[in-house]
C-alpha cells in the first residue's frame, strides 16, 4: 500500500472518532448552555474569583502563579448529611504564602435557603502535588474545635475527595468546583 | 441513547472501572488462564523444562521493562502529557461515556502504529524481538518486553492528548489495550465465529502476528479490532501451521541474554556497517536494511 494511502486513511480515521466525541461535547454544551470549552484555565479561574480576594494580594498571587498545584484555588460546595446538618457548605480555597486555606463562605439546607457564613478558616493544605495533598481540616464537635489530619485526592479538575480519620472517626467529602 | 452517552461521569467511578478492567483482569483471568495453559501442556506431554525457563524468563524480562515503564510513565504522564495537554490541545472533552469510547479506539489505532513502529524501525525491533523471541506461544509470552518498548506507546499517544482527551484517561485506555492483547497470547482458543475473526485481534490473528513462517512477517500488528490491519494493508489470516520465534533465535533462556539481546544485535550491526549516516539509518530504517556498500 502507497506511504500516502496510509496517511490519507489513518488521517481519516482519527479525524472520524475524534470528531465523534467533539461533535457530542458540541452538542451538550448546546443543549446544556454550558461553555464550549470544558477547559478550566487556571489563569481565568483567578479572575473569575476576585470577588474573594483583595485587588492586591490578588496580583501578587497571579504572579506566583504555579500552574502544576494553584488551580485548586477558587470556590468550592461540598454536601453534607448528618444527624447534626444536612445540606452543604461553599468554601473560597485560596492560596496564602505556601500553603491553601479554605474558608467557610456559605452555608446553604436542603430547602434552597442559604446563609453567609462567618469566613472561619475551616482547611488549610500543607503540602500539594497538583494530585495530592496534606493538610489540616478543622471541626467543630459539641463546642470543641478539632483538628485533624487530612488528605486531598484530585478526582479531576473539578472534584476532589478529603478523607479524614480522628480516633476511629472516619469520612470522606466530596468537594465540587462551583 | 445518545443522552446517555454523553452523560458526565465521575473520575472516581471511571478509574474504578479500569482498575477491575486492567489491574484485577491479571486475578480472575490471566493467572486463571496461564494454568490451565500448563495443565494443557502437561496433557499433552509438552511441559518441558525448556516451557518453563522460557516462561520464567518472560517474566523476569516484565520485571526490566517495568522499571524504565514506570519510570517513564510516571515521567510521561505528570509531566509531558499534561504540559501538552494544557498548552496544546483542542478544548478538552468532559468525563463520559462517548469520550471513554473514542479513547479506546484512538488508543488501539494509536497502538496499531506503534507496533508497526516497532516492526519496521531498526531501534525499534532491537526493543520489540524480545517480545517475539519465545519459541512458545503461551500467557506467559505477553509479558516478554524489552528495555525501550515503553517509549514507543508514549509517543505515539501524545497526538491522542492533543486531541483533547485527558491524559490519564489515555493511560488508562492504553493499558486496557495492552490487557485485551495479553490474552490473545494462548493456543487453547481456536479460531472464533467470523463476524468477531473479522472485527476483532483473536488469538488465531495474533498466532500468526509471532509466527517467523515468511508469510507472517509484519502482519497483524492490531491491539483490539483487526479492522486496522484490513484497512492499512497488513492482515494475514492463519492457514499454515505457525513456527513461533524469530529469524535468527536466540537459544537461551538467561532473561539478561533475553532482555537485552536485540539492543546487543543492533550495537553489533552498527558497529559493522561504516559512516555515522549509515549507523544512524541502522537504526531508523527497517529492520533488515543495509546499507548498499557497508564498507
Amino acid at each position: 500500500m502507497k506511504n500516502s494511502t496510509l496517511l490519507f486513511r489513518s488521517l481519516a480515521i482519527i479525524i472520524l472518532i475524534a470528531g465523534v466525541a467533539h461533535l457530542v461535547r458540541l452538542g451538550r454544551s448546546y443543549t446544556t448552555g454550558e461553555s464550549v470549552s470544558y477547559t478550566t484555565s487556571p489563569i481565568v479561574d483567578e479572575h473569575t474569583n476576585t470577588d474573594f480576594t483583595e485587588s492586591d494580594s490578588n496580583s501578587k498571587k497571579i504572579l506566583n502563579y504555579n500552574e502544576n498545584t494553584d488551580y485548586i484555588t477558587g470556590t468550592w460546595l461540598a454536601n453534607y448529611k448528618s444527624a447534626e446538618f444536612e445540606g452543604a457548605v461553599l468554601y473560597h480555597l485560596k492560596k496564602e504564602g505556601r500553603v491553601f486555606n479554605a474558608y467557610a463562605m456559605e452555608y446553604q439546607d436542603v430547602h434552597g435557603n442559604s446563609q453567609k457564613a462567618e469566613g472561619h478558616k475551616v482547611l488549610t493544605i500543607k503540602r500539594f502535588d497538583g494530585y495530592k495533598g496534606k493538610g489540616v481540616y478543622k471541626m467543630e464537635y459539641k463546642g470543641k474545635i478539632h483538628n485533624m489530619d487530612c488528605s486531598i485526592d484530585m478526582v479531576d479538575e473539578n472534584t476532589f475527595k478529603l478523607s479524614y480519620d480522628y480516633y476511629g472517626y472516619s469520612d470522606v467529602e466530596t468537594w465540587k468546583r462551583q | 441513547m445518545v443522552e446517555m452517552l454523553s452523560e458526565k461521569l465521575e473520575w472516581i467511578d471511571v478509574q474504578y472501572w479500569f482498575y477491575v478492567l486492567n489491574d484485577l483482569s491479571l486475578l480472575y483471568l490471566i493467572i486463571p488462564f496461564f494454568v490451565l495453559e500448563l495443565i494443557r501442556y502437561a496433557f499433552l506431554k509438552q511441559l518441558t523444562k525448556d516451557l518453563i525457563f522460557d516462561s520464567i524468563a518472560s517474566v523476569l524480562t516484565y520485571g526490566g521493562f517495568l522499571v524504565v515503564g514506570i519510570l517513564l510513565g510516571l515521567l510521561a504522564v505528570t509531566k509531558v502529557y499534561f504540559w501538552i495537554h494544557n498548552n496544546f490541545s483542542l478544548p478538552h472533552l468532559e468525563l463520559n461515556w462517548v469520550t471513554i469510547l473514542t479513547c479506546v479506539l484512538l488508543a488501539d489505532f494509536a497502538y496499531y502504529w506503534e507496533h508497526r513502529a516497532m516492526h519496521r524501525i531498526g531501534i525499534g525491533w532491537a526493543t520489540h524481538t524480545v517480545h517475539h523471541s519465545s519459541e512458545h506461544f503461551n500467557m506467559s509470552v505477553a509479558y516478554r518486553f524489552g528495555p525501550l518498548d515503553a517509549i514507543m506507546p508514549i509517543i505515539f499517544s501524545i497526538p491522542i492528548v492533543m486531541l483533547g482527551f485527558d491524559p490519564v484517561l489515555v493511560l488508562l485506555s492504553e493499558v486496557f489495550v495492552q490487557v485485551f492483547q495479553t490474552l490473545l497470547h494462548t493456543e487453547i482458543i481456536g479460531k472464533l465465529t467470523k463476524p468477531v475473526e473479522f472485527i476483532f485481534n483473536t488469538p488465531s490473528h495474533h498466532r500468526v502476528h509471532h509466527g517467523s513462517n515468511r508469510q507472517y512477517w509484519d502482519k497483524n500488528y492490531a491491539g483490539i479490532l483487526i479492522i486496522w490491519d484490513r484497512m492499512l494493508g497488513t492482515f494475514e489470516p492463519e492457514v499454515e501451521k505457525v513456527k513461533y520465534g524469530i529469524s535468527q533465535p536466540i537459544n537461551t533462556n538467561n532473561p539478561i541474554i533475553v532482555f537485552f539481546h536485540g539492543i546487543s544485535r543492533l550495537f553489533k550491526k552498527m558497529k559493522k556497517v561504516k559512516g555515522f549516516k549509515n549507523k544512524l539509518l541502522v537504526c531508523l530504517k527497517p529492520p533488515d536494511w543495509m546499507p548498499a556498500d557497508p564498507k
